[in-house]
């Protein structure tokens, strides 16, 4: 298999957590869509540096996944705050501020 | 060796920060607040004995004439910012100090590696370090329902914009085959499908971070809940350190070929400065005035960097200091008038104040005459020098726009110098102002009023560093 079919796979995976960004309407969701998002750009780190035989993508990829937890772990930790003021994780009713 | 020295000394304040905090209970720890202080004075006085270095050809880690000016910049608004903050009524700033500061520095450690980093994964690392602390500090009052709501949607659109990036990085580490900068630069020679496509989400990840139309929609919302004097150094030294990163990406070493971003950058300055003006006219309440002044202000600053040259670049890093103190002053000076209010931003919170602080009527005034480009204050030479910039490769319909949208902004902002000097006041009483809060808008005001007067030393170091990139 070529190059290719990993970049298209990872540009799949770009897309639909992209589109869950934009279209879920509960915080947990929109997560779980730049987890996905994040995920892309592993699969291209690893598929270049398999394909270009240069490393530094490896280190990249394993430098992405660490700073992809601290991110995630934080946003559940807002995510979790908003819960107790707010008593909801939709985002539409998310609107005190506007304007 | 003295190539780390900041970050070593900025990593010894963050240890000596946490250990004070360890060691004190309640509101004694409000001490951990003025160790910040000093440590970070310390460390800008100190930034500016060090000598920059001609940058070598290769190396993750350079401290060459722009870091050391990014670094520079940063440190100082980040010292305003921590004064402003060291009076903050909330007793949660006093209770949870150490989480405060001990936040604010490691965002600002991530900027001064930002500001030095010349390799792919460092500066995607310094990026995230550099966002990470702010999503938690604007929800720092984690009782408060607006705070929470607006970190969210600050985390979410920094997330999202941090997944872009480093989606973009991705393509760019592809195409080229290297994780250096300088390699990335020379393979732009003749790029490929990937790398253009790699460099455009790249810019697009900036674009968010640096607040410019149409990835603002994080920016008033988080300012108006979030506290000002935070507000006050988000608004400035965050998009300093997006510039910085702009300029080492798409300007360093690369030469000619940048002239094909040129039509993307003009456009995204246009819309942003139409946008960001437009949109301030109908707020009432002063931070999201503020707020949006501040993306049209980014895209002011886009404008110079659509000019791709060394006399645009360094425009854009004269505008970047007016920026910080303009834009930190008018801040602050919002943060004392809430104070004495019980909080409220609502413009009309300002009414009358020249009647009940003179002072602090006048600190505003100075602030926004320079934030709209009023001669003799630093404003108006930031805006000229890039307006000057542009015009000089041919980007006179660019120039117009701004120029003509300089007269909006000016509306706005003058509707409030009137409410301050002619309108009666609410409520009648002098305002008390704290003592460090004065003096971070004392510096603020003094930075704007010297800059407008004597610009000449700072527009001469500005070039020196920007030709050091062409």
């Amino acid at each position: 298999m070529g190059l290719q079919p990993y970049l298209i796979l990872a540009a799949c995976l770009f897309t639909i957590g992209l589109f869950g960004v934009l279209t879920r309407r509960n915080a947990i969701g929109i997560l779980l869509g730049i987890e996905l998002m994040l995920n892309a750009v592993n699969v291209n780190l690893v598929a270049f540096a398999r394909f270009t035989g240069e490393t530094a993508g490896l280190i990249f990829a394993l430098f992405t996944i660490s700073i992809t937890v601290a991110e995630v772990a934080l946003g559940l930790a807002i995510v979790i705050l908003i819960f107790r003021v707010r008593r909801t994780v939709e985002a539409d009713n998310l609107d005190l501020l506007k304007g | 060796m003295t190539t780390l020295v900041l970050e070593v000394g900025l990593g010894l304040l963050m240890l000596g920060v946490f250990a004070v905090g360890l060691v004190t209970r309640g509101d004694e720890r409000r001490i951990v607040g003025l160790l910040s202080a000093v440590g970070v004075l310390a460390l800008a006085v100190g930034s500016f004995f060090l000598e920059a270095s001609p940058a070598p050809a290769r190396g993750a880690f350079v401290l060459d004439g722009l870091a050391l000016f990014g670094k520079q910049l940063f440190l100082v608004a980040t010292f305003i910012g921590i004064l402003g903050s060291l009076s903050l009524p909330d007793p949660a700033f006093r209770r949870r100090a150490p989480e405060y500061y001990l936040l604010l520095l490691a965002s600002l450690l991530g900027m001064l590696v930002l500001a030095s980093a010349r390799e792919l994964i460092l500066l995607f690392v310094a990026f995230e370090l550099m966002s990470i602390p702010l999503y938690v500090l604007s929800g720092f009052l984690k009782r408060e329902d607006v705070a929470v709501e607006a970190a969210l949607k600050f985390f979410l659109v920094g997330t999202v914009s941090s997944a872009i990036l480093a989606y973009g990085l991705s393509f760019v580490y592809g195409a080229t085959g290297t994780t250096d900068l300088a390699g990335v630069a020379r393979a732009l020679a003749a790029p490929g499908p990937l790398l253009i496509l790699g460099m455009l989400l790249v810019l697009a990840g900036f674009g968010f971070k640096i607040a410019a139309f149409p990835f603002h929609m994080w920016v008033p919302d988080t300012y108006e809940a979030a506290s000002t004097p935070f507000v006050a150094w988000l608004s400035v030294a965050p998009k300093a350190a997006g510039f910085v990163a702009i300029f080492r990406v798409f300007l360093e070493g690369v030469g000619d070929p940048v002239a094909l971003w040129v039509p993307i950058v003009a456009g995204l300055a246009a819309i942003t400065m139409v946008a960001g003006n437009l949109m301030a006219l109908p707020q009432r309440n002063s931070k999201r005035l503020l707020a949006y002044s501040g993306i049209a202000h980014i895209g002011y600053m886009l404008v110079g960097l659509a000019a791709v040259s060394a006399s645009g670049t360094a425009m854009v890093l004269f505008y970047l200091v007016a920026y910080v103190f303009g834009n930190m002053g008018a801040f602050l000076v919002v943060e004392s008038v809430a104070q004495a209010e019980g909080g409220s931003t609502h413009l009309d919170a300002l009414r009358g104040l020249a009647q009940r602080s003179p002072l602090l009527a006048l600190a505003m005034l100075l602030c926004l005459l320079s934030l709209g480009g009023i001669p003799f204050v630093a404003g108006f030479w930031a805006k000229l020098y890039v307006f000057w910039a542009a015009a000089q490769v041919g980007l006179y319909w660019l120039v117009l726009v701004g120029a003509v949208l300089t007269v909006v902004a000016l509306f706005y902002y003058l509707i409030l110098a009137r409410r301050m000097y002619i309108e009666a006041p609410q409520r009648t009483g002098r305002i008390a102002v704290a003592p460090p809060l004065a003096l971070a808008i004392l510096i603020c005001a003094l930075g704007v009023v010297g800059l407008g007067v004597y610009p000449k030393p700072l527009v001469e170091l500005t070039l020196r560093v920007a030709n050091g990139l062409f």
